[in-house]
């Protein structure tokens, strides 16, 4: 169980979106262990198509880089004590996107 | 490297009489990369695409964003908009892809996934 602070490293993405996402971190964090990084992302991605509407992907993990597109308004990378969390939302139906480049690096101990 | 090269030799001639566990001569050449396939839903082809751009992203940059990026960008060119592509050791990951736009896999000690949606 982790219980710091969530730190927000990029975002595009309303406050109150923000803190949604990062309440669902701590959940998903509580009712998982830290080594299950799929079912974290399952549980953030679930909750987020639910509450926004679909189609939103989730990535946590301690060591892996990223690039991505976006939809406008709808994107945030924070951390959670040495768990990172990409999250982002990419529809169809908009024209404005925006592309992401995301590195973590920290190195990944032994520990999967 | 007269010498050296005298010493390998020796070394393969050894290794002859175990013919259980036959050992090759070291090459210059760098090893392959071992590509594991963990998850697909997408065609052949584009598969070994992506393998190969993957691998040539990796001799290319050392820093995974820049890996990841070389391979979306590639395949947002080649198969249009819109690729997401992440790279790493360490991670989980739930994605919505566009049917037969997903693929999962190892390259060495790195994992890339990389899908199509939107």
């Amino acid at each position: 169980m982790l219980e710091g602070k969530a730190v927000v490293r990029e975002t595009d993405m309303p406050e109150g979106m923000q803190s949604y996402v990062m309440e669902l971190a701590h959940q998903a964090l509580d009712a998982h262990e830290v080594s299950d990084c799929q079912s974290i992302a399952h549980f953030i991605k679930q909750k987020l198509d639910e509450a926004y509407g679909p189609a939103w992907n989730s990535v946590v993990g301690k060591d892996f880089g990223s690039c991505i597109t976006h939809l406008c308004g709808s994107f945030i990378f924070f951390r959670v004590e040495m768990m990172e969390f990409l999250i982002f939302k990419d529809g169809k139906n908009f024209t404005e996107s925006r592309e992401e480049a995301i590195g973590v690096l920290q190195k990944a101990r032994n520990c999967d | 490297m007269s010498e050296e090269a005298k010493k390998n030799f020796a070394g393969a001639l050894t290794a002859r009489p175990n013919s259980d566990e036959p050992k090759p001569a070291p090459v210059p050449a760098v090893p392959p990369k071992k590509v594991i396939i963990k998850s697909a839903d997408m065609i052949p082809d584009m598969q070994k695409e992506a393998v190969d751009i993957a691998v040539a992203a990796f001799e290319k940059y050392n820093v995974e964003k820049d890996v990841a990026e070389q391979i979306k960008k590639e395949f947002d060119k080649r198969h249009g908009p819109t690729w997401h592509c992440i790279v790493g050791r360490n991670f989980g990951s739930y994605v919505t892809h566009e049917t037969n736009h997903f693929v999962y896999f190892y390259l060495d000690q790195k994992a890339v996934l990389l899908f199509k949606s939107g």
